[in-house]
Order: structure tokens, then C-alpha cells, then sequence
């Protein structure tokens, strides 16, 4: 092992012990124990597989410093956990239902077993497949393998303006501590500063990691963040809105609410297709439409890079309207009628009424839609954005997911795709973090 | 009027009925498989122009027993072939197959069509990694040196070498030969040390087709042979009272740019294009391809190209020219037929001719496109010989020119060739002829060989992404070409950090 990657380890024990020594109900020495071995194991394990070939002399300062940013992430893992060892046990509680205990310990696993069969097969396998191939140059047509260490993450990785993204990461921090600070003060600020705090470091971290990539990933980067946010913001506040009209009781409300569903059974090829015809510069409605009425043509989508991202959001949010609109149909007809009166009665206007009765009523649905739609947004357009634009005009629709279909399908390359894949996993883990985080906390279950 | 709203009717009902069959037939895989047949193929534009044609249909390999299964009795040793068609070739591939399992005794082919040749490619790589290889595998020409190189999860190559197999005999399972009869642009192609690695099939060249009725209204005659005068005639063209949109239109395909680099008679990478030792040096960013870029930058400058927006739209610019929106269209002649076709059916005379080429470049001549029929090493003797009997049965005299007349690919064979000249089809259908003449009018040149270059499917696609770039943001391309020659030749150096030797 080399010396800086003993040290890195040692440093991630020694804070490990330190905050896990902080809290907990055992003793302290046993705490600090398993803080050190939270940190240090968990800084061991994602630095070992590799052989430590971070540190080499044969990689860049920014394969070192990807070494150390991967290793503190292994050690914050491990600490976490460790944490939640040493946590106060929870007391079995005794209002619940009363269950049965398996007389067995092997009982329950044997039930579980097939489940946990298809989980190691079709999930645990790949995943790992995925790691090992993302540090490897390799292709489906030769069995022979070339240990690349991280060069697949850190070739994307090269920063233009890295003052820039120091500057806006710093901003970031700042926000993350003043939030805890407001937290601190408990309600004696106001929710709305809290609000903006939260929005602001958000950003900022977001904006700073668009300029730790290279020019052609953070095209990748932004787009990706420009479809997916459109397609899950436009689409919520869209199908809301139709849920909330179609909610009225009017006659054949179930008919036309029944209807309302069917772009769901779409699936997102067809959905491209569907709109291709809709919008085509030469041969689409619409096209047809602005000719007469405006005696214009409409611009070509397929040039132009702002009206290409614009269709692929449409044609994202048109496919997942029908899924949304069930959950908020449904949401909604679960909100007490007496609610909305007694607000009625208080002299709350139509808007307020939605305003501050509906929306935190739905606001665990809209949680819960927030997280599959950005899901949809990053895993499922490409068979939509295939047949839309190909990605183009230029990679103005080139997301995530299109970019690593594409680099394995055409290259052949596993090594690239697979790195690419981690990275969106992160991304989407991260995101669906912060949500839990900010929005969660907000939910209320009534 | 009324007819006209008929047919739009029918349409929009045709549109609902495929989405409801696409909804109850393909779930949400919205994976690679959706790519139309024609993605990284060179030279298969879909002739169908709808793309609203079967979407259903791209998503999963048909798979179609050839011929009467009845008939075939249960001895037969089942020859499985897949091919990257899955449109009326396939249909015609599935004829051929029915032919041949009526005429050869003792096997029976099946064919399955996949959505491209890739999709082909990986699966015949993971069938034998588990066991279940086809005997026959589809594959394309720019794909060859991988195609040479590529290996199962055992060490064992994927492809025996065909010369080496057919070990000289003149027939195998009472099936001729015919490798000796190929025509000679597509054997220096596909031969490596003067014999063959695979069995060349449909075979096309890029060539220009020209809306004649269009030029004569707007009063342009003769036919442009170089960029300069193709630049004048839609000069003149779009001043005309007969003007259209655009005057030109060709798809962003990286086997356009190798014809013109060709065509200039420069090479695409070094050892001479890969031909004479394993090339490790890639020329993205040569004189000749800035020049061409930047010609091609300026015709759509001057409004006198229209760029359909996305990479290899072979569907897009087939459209434009089929609707009179320009009166010139550079493509495969894989299409000739139904090109031609077209201008039949929708009152315009279409004329074929030679692929206009820098007319400040000499020595040059134009390069082959298509693929191959490659057969899967370490078969059995019975199905080994199989395999071969149907590759060379396909492209026998009968089959190439009934391949030929139903695509624009051109006859394979030279007795193809001079059967359907004395049948005098050349001289009823002018425009079949010229992808042939082309061909033979090349040099035999290192330069007109066509390059032979690792990773080379993934460089095509770095080629049309800076030009895509050049295009659609207006880059300088001679920036865009040199960012692309540093993209290209690390993913050369990856493949031969793989593939080469130590």
C-alpha cells in the first residue's frame, strides 16, 4: 500500500472514531472503535479493488484527487454506518399489531430465498459487473481486458473555469451551513428564508459540478438537467392543473378521466414518433397550422437546438401526463370535502383554496411523483428522443442516458458506458438525497 | 380535394391503429433495439419513407422460418443466418432461403432478420459465448478489420477465415464457387492478402440522383460532375422561377466523407489505408477533408444544401427528394430502384450519375459501401459447409441480378453483370448501371480501397458529430476536424491497445 494511501486511510479512522465518539448510548471507547473502523474500512473498500492505482505515479493530479474524493465517500459510508450501530436502540413498540415470530431463524430466509435469487442475479450481479467493467478498457469483442484505474471518470473531468466552480461550490458550502445554522434558530425564522437558503446552495452546487467536467461532458451534464427538471416541473404543474378540472363532478367525468390515462400505455418511442409527425418542419400539423393562419413555417425542431430540447420535453411530459394525472385524481378525491369549506366559509378565494388547502394536501403525492418522473426524466427518454432527434441538433438533446446507449452501441466501448452509468446512478441518488432532505421533511401525511 | 382528405383520413387511422398495436406489443424497451435498420448500416436508407411505417416492427428480430418447414424433412442440418434486414430484404433473403433449401439437399436454412448490423454483431457474440452459435452472420464494411480481429469469451476468433475453409474446392454441397466471378472493386475490398475473409453481398456505391423535370423548368442543363459545377447549377437554380427550398441534399454520413475524401485520391489513415499493416494513425483533419467540410459548410451557407438535422437521416433526405424539394440528392445506390420508383409514381424523371468530386483533385475514384456474409468459426463440418453453399448461393449469376433489379445494390458477380446487360436491363434502366460504371471507373489505388481501420464505427460517428457541430453552430472546420482527429485517433489507440499484437 502506498504511503499517502495509508495516511488518507488513517485520517478517515481517525475521523471516524471522533464523530462517532460524539453521540450514541455505548460505551465511549466502543464507539470510537467503530467509528475508526466505519472510516477506515469504508475508505479501504472502494480504494483496494483498484489496487490504490490512484496514487501511481503514472496518473494525474486529478486521477489523485478522484482517488481521495472516492475515498472520503467510502468513509462517510462507513461512518454513517457505524453511527447507526451506535444509535440508541429503538424500543420495540408496543401499540403495534401484534406478528408472530418464526420459531425458525431459517425459516424467514427460505421464504425470502427466491426474491433474494432474483435480486444477487438481475441487480447485485450487474451492479458489481458494472463497477469492475467502469475501470477497465474493454469490448464485447475481445475477452482481453486493460486496467484503466478511474481514466474513464477522470477523462471527463477537466475544468475550464475552475475558479468559477471553486467559487460556486464555496457558495454552495456557505448555503449548506447557513441552513443548518437556520435550523438551529428553530422557528424563529421565517420558512421562506430557509426556502431560499435551500434553493441557493442547491443551485450553486449544481452549477459547480457543470464546470468540473469537460466542455463535451457538461453538454451532457446540462442538458441532461435541462429535460429532466423541464419534464418534471412542467409535467407536475401541467397535469395538476388537468386534474384539478377534471376532478369536477361533471357528467362522464369517469369516461373522460378514464381517457386521460391512455398516453401512459405509450411507450416512449411511440411517444417520439407520435410527435415527430406533430412538429415536423415540412410534413407536420402544426407546421400546416402556422403556414395558414400565421403564414409562417414553422422552424425546423431538428436545427435548431432550443426548440429540440422544447419538443422532448412536450412529448416527455405528454407520455407522463397520464401517470401523474391518476395519482393527483385520485389524491384528490381523498382531500376532505369539510377542508375545503371551512376554508370557503373563512372567505378563501378559489386560488387560496388551492393554494394553501389542495397543494399541502398532495404534497406526499407530489413527492412521491417528483421521484418516479425524475426517474422517468433521466433512465426512460431515449426511445423518445431517438426517434425526435437522435440527440442532435448538435448534442442539444444528448442526455445522460442517450450518450451512454450510444457510446456502448456504436463504440462497443463497456469500459466508458459503464463509468458513464455509475455517474448517472450518482447523480440520481444525490438528487433523490436532496429531495428526501429538503421536500421530504415538508411532506405532511395529515 | 375530397381525395386528398380521403387519404389523410387513412392515415391518421393507419397512425392510431399502429400506436395501439405498438402499445400492446412493445413494453417501455426503450433500449438500442429501437433504432431503425438503416442507424449504423452504410448503406441501407429505408426506402420506406413513412418512418411511421411498423414502429413495432424495429424492436425485435423477426425471427422467420425460411421456406416450408413441412417440406424439410427432420435429417436436414439447420443452418441459422442472421441478417441485419429487416424490411422487404428480408423478404427477398427468405425467397432466396426457401430456393435453396428446395435445390440443396440435407440443409436448411433459417433466416433472422435483426434491426442492424451491430444489434447482428453483439448478439452472434453472445450466442457463442453461450453455447448456441448461428452459422452465418451479416456484417458490414466498415466493420471489417473488427470483424478480422474479433474474438469469443474462449480466445477463438468469431469468423473463420472463408478462403481457408472453403480450402479450394470449386463447389461445396453441390453449389458453385463464385468467389473467383466477384467484381473487382468489391474483391480488393474485402480481400486480405489476395483472398477473402468474407463473402461480399450487397455491395453499393454513393452516387447523385437529379430530379430532371425540376432542372428543366428552372432551365439547368447537363449534370454537374464536380463540387464547383454543383455549386454553380444550384446557383442557377435557386435564381430560377423554379426554385425550392433548397437545391441539395445528402445525408450527414460519415461514408459520404470517405467517398469524397476517395474521391480525391488522399488516404483516411496511414500504412496505406490500413491495406498494406494494421493503420494506427487516423487523417480526420488532412487538407482534403477541411476542404471538403468547408465546401460543404458553404453550400449550406448559401442556403444552397438543407442539413435534415440529425446524423445518418438516410429517411429524412430521401423524403425531401421524393417530394420535389430539391432537384439533387446524394445517396446509396442501394436505393436505385426505388428512387427511381418514385419519380415514376409522382410524374418526375429521375437520372442517376456519378457522385460529383472535387474538380481540383485528380487520381481519385469513388469506394464501395455494404457488407458481407461471414461464417461463424469452429462449426461442425456439415454445418460449416452449409454455411458456405448458402453464402455462395445467394450471390450465384440467378440471385444477384434478382438482388440487383430489387434494391440498386449493384450485381455482385461479373456474370451478373453481363447476364443482365444481354437481357438489355441496363439499357432500359440507364440509372442501374451507373454504380457499376463508378466502381470500375475507380483506380485501383490504396486510396480508392476503402480504409481498414480499427474502432472505425466509432470514429465514423466522431467524423459526423464536428460536422454535425460545423453545421448546426457554425464551428470553424478546420477547428472542428482537428478536435475530431484527437477524438478518433484515441479511440484507434484503445483498439489496438486491445487488438494489436503484444
Amino acid at each position: 500500500m502506498p504511503l499517502p494511501a495509508l495516511f488518507a486511510i488513517l485520517v478517515a479512522a481517525l475521523v471516524g472514531a471522533a464523530v462517532v465518539a460524539r453521540s450514541g448510548t455505548r460505551s465511549l471507547p466502543l464507539r470510537a472503535l467503530a467509528g475508526a473502523l466505519g472510516g477506515g474500512l469504508g475508505a479501504l473498500a472502494v480504494s483496494a479493488p483498484i489496487d490504490f492505482c490512484t496514487f501511481s505515479d503514472e496518473y494525474e493530479t486529478k486521477d489523485y484527487v478522484f482517488g481521495l474524493v472516492l475515498m472520503a465517500a467510502g468513509a462517510a459510508a462507513g461512518i454513517a454506518a457505524a453511527r447507526a450501530a451506535m444509535a440508541p436502540e429503538r424500543k420495540p413498540d408496543t401499540n403495534a399489531t401484534s406478528h408472530s415470530v418464526w420459531r425458525n431463524w431459517w425459516m424467514p430466509w427460505l421464504l425470502l430465498s427466491p426474491t433474494l435469487a432474483v435480486l444477487v442475479v438481475f441487480l447485485y450481479w450487474p451492479a458489481i459487473e458494472t463497477i469492475r467493467y467502469s475501470t477497465k478498457l474493454a469490448r464485447l469483442s475481445n475477452p482481453k481486458q486493460v486496467d484503466r484505474c478511474v481514466y474513464n471518470f477522470t477523462e471527463l473531468i477537466g475544468p475550464s473555469r475552475p475558479w468559477l466552480a471553486l467559487v460556486l461550490a464555496g457558495l454552495g458550502m456557505v448555503g449548506i451551513a447557513a441552513g443548518v445554522l437556520l435550523d438551529r434558530q428553530g422557528r424563529r425564522v421565517a420558512r421562506s428564508a430557509r426556502t431560499i437558503v435551500s434553493a441557493v446552495s442547491a443551485i450553486s452546487l449544481f452549477a459547480a459540478l457543470a464546470f468540473i467536467f469537460t466542455d463535451d461532458y457538461r453538454q451532457v451534464y446540462v442538458v441532461t438537467m435541462i429535460i429532466s427538471v423541464g419534464t418534471v416541473v412542467g409535467g407536475l404543474v401541467i397535469s395538476l392543473g388537468i386534474a384539478f378540472i377534471a376532478y369536477q363532478p361533471i357528467r362522464g367525468a369517469s369516461v373522460y378521466r378514464t381517457l386521460l390515462i391512455w398516453p401512459y400505455a405509450i411507450s416512449p418511442p411511440i411517444a417520439g414518433l407520435l410527435f415527430f409527425v406533430i412538429f415536423d418542419a415540412n410534413t407536420g400539423i402544426i407546421d400546416h397550422w402556422t403556414t395558414t393562419l400565421l403564414d409562417t413555417g414553422l422552424a425546423d425542431y431538428r436545427t435548431t437546438p432550443v426548440l429540440a430540447q422544447l419538443v422532448v420535453i412536450i412529448a416527455s411530459i405528454w407520455k407522463t401526463l397520464g401517470y401523474n394525472l391518476l395519482f393527483y385524481v385520485a389524491g384528490l378525491q381523498t382531500i376532505p370535502p369539510d377542508q375545503v369549506e371551512a376554508a370557503m366559509i373563512d372567505g378563501a378565494s378559489a386560488w387560496q383554496r388551492f393554494r394553501y388547502v389542495v397543494i399541502p394536501a398532495l404534497s406526499p403525492i407530489t413527492f412521491f411523483l417528483i421521484v418516479t418522473n425524475l426517474t422517468y426524466a433521466f433512465f426512460e427518454t431515449y426511445g423518445t428522443i431517438d426517434y425526435l432527434t437522435k440527440g442532435g441538433p448538435a448534442g442539444a438533446t444528448n442526455v445522460a442516458m442517450y450518450e451512454i446507449i450510444q457510446v456502448f452501441n456504436t463504440g462497443g466501448d463497456l469500459g466508458r458506458g459503464s463509468a458513464q452509468s455509475m455517474i448517472l446512478f450518482a447523480g440520481v441518488v444525490g438528487l433523490t438525497m436532496w429531495q428526501f432532505r429538503s421536500t421530504g421533511r415538508r411532506v405532511t401525511y395529515g | 380535394m375530397r381525395e386528398q382528405r380521403r387519404t389523410r383520413r387513412f392515415a391518421a387511422l393507419a397512425l392510431a391503429a399502429t400506436v395501439v398495436l405498438a402499445a400492446c406489443g412493445d413494453d417501455d424497451d426503450s433500449d438500442a433495439d429501437d433504432e431503425p435498420a438503416t442507424e449504423e448500416s452504410t448503406d441501407e436508407p429505408a426506402t420506406d419513407d413513412e418512418p411511421a411505417d411498423e414502429p413495432a416492427a424495429d424492436d425485435e428480430p423477426a425471427a422467420e422460418p425460411a421456406g416450408d418447414d413441412e417440406e424439410a424433412s427432420g435429417d436436414d442440418a439447420v443452418i441459422p443466418v442472421w441478417i441485419a434486414f429487416e424490411d422487404y430484404r428480408l423478404d427477398w433473403t427468405n425467397e432466396v432461403a426457401a430456393a435453396f433449401n428446395e435445390q440443396v439437399d440435407g440443409y436448411s436454412v433459417e433466416i433472422t432478420g435483426f434491426a442492424s448490423y451491430n444489434d447482428a454483431f453483439d448478439a452472434a457474440i453472445q450466442a457463442i459465448n453461450s453455447g448456441e452459435p448461428p452459422a452465418v452472420v451479416h456484417f458490414f464494411e466498415a466493420a471489417t478489420q473488427e470483424a478480422r480481429d474479433a474474438l469469443a469469451g474462449n480466445g477463438e476468433p468469431v469468423f473463420a477465415d472463408l478462403e481457408a475453409i472453403i480450402d479450394g474446392r470449386t463447389e461445396v454441397a453441390g453449389v458453385p464457387v463464385v468467389l473467383d466471378d466477384v467484381v473487382a472493386s468489391a474483391a480488393t475490398y474485402y480481400q486480405l492478402d489476395g483472398s477473402y475473409t468474407s463473402m461480399p453481398w450487397n455491395t453499393s456505391s454513393a452516387i447523385m440522383f437529379l430530379n430532371r423535370t425540376l432542372l428543366d423548368a428552372a432551365g439547368v442543363e447537363g449534370t454537374p460532375a464536380t463540387w464547383q459545377e454543383l455549386e454553380a447549377a444550384c446557383e442557377a437554380f435557386m435564381a430560377s422561377d423554379a426554385a425550392t427550398d433548397s437545391c441539395v441534399t445528402w445525408p450527414n454520413h460519415s461514408w459520404f466523407v470517405e467517398q469524397d475524401i476517395a474521391l480525391q485520391g488522399e488516404l483516411l489513415a496511414n500504412n496505406d489505408n490500413g491495406r498494406s499493416g494494421r493503420a494506427d494513425e487516423v487523417f480526420i483533419d488532412s487538407d482534403a477533408m477541411v476542404d471538403y467540410v468547408t465546401w460543404w459548410k458553404g453550400m449550406a451557407d448559401q442556403g444552397y444544401y438543407t442539413y435534415t438535422g440529425t446524423q445518418r437521416d438516410w429517411g429524412g433526405t430521401y423524403d425531401l427528394f421524393a417530394a420535389q424539394n430539391v432537384p439533387f440528392l446524394l445517396y446509396s445506390s442501394s436505393d436505385t430502384t426505388a428512387l427511381t420508383d418514385e419519380g415514376a409514381n409522382g410524374g418526375f424523371e429521375v437520372e442517376a450519375a456519378f457522385l460529383p468530386r472535387n474538380g481540383e483533385a485528380t487520381g481519385g475514384g469513388a469506394l464501395i459501401g455494404g457488407a458481407t456474409n461471414w461464417v461463424i468459426n469452429g462449426l461442425d463440418e456439415t454445418t460449416q459447409d452449409g454455411a458456405i453453399a448458402w453464402v455462395n448461393f445467394l450471390s450465384n449469376p440467378e440471385n444477384a441480378a434478382s438482388w440487383h433489379q430489387t434494391t440498386g445494390y449493384i450485381p455482385i458477380t461479373e456474370t451478373a453483370v453481363s447476364n443482365l446487360e444481354a437481357e438489355g436491363y441496363f439499357d432500359e434502366n440507364p440509372n442501374q448501371r451507373i454504380a457499376s460504371e463508378q466502381l470500375a471507373a475507380s483506380p485501383d489505388t490504396p486510396a480508392t480501397t476503402g480504409a481498414l481501420v480499427g474502432n472505425f464505427v466509432a470514429i465514423r460517428d466522431v467524423i459526423t458529430e464536428s460536422i454535425e457541430s460545423v453545421l448546426v453552430n457554425g464551428d470553424d472546420p478546420a477547428e472542428a476536424m482537428a478536435a475530431a482527429q484527437e477524438d478518433a485517433q484515441a479511440l484507434l489507440d484503445e483498439y489496438n491497445l486491445l487488438f494489436a499484437d503484444g
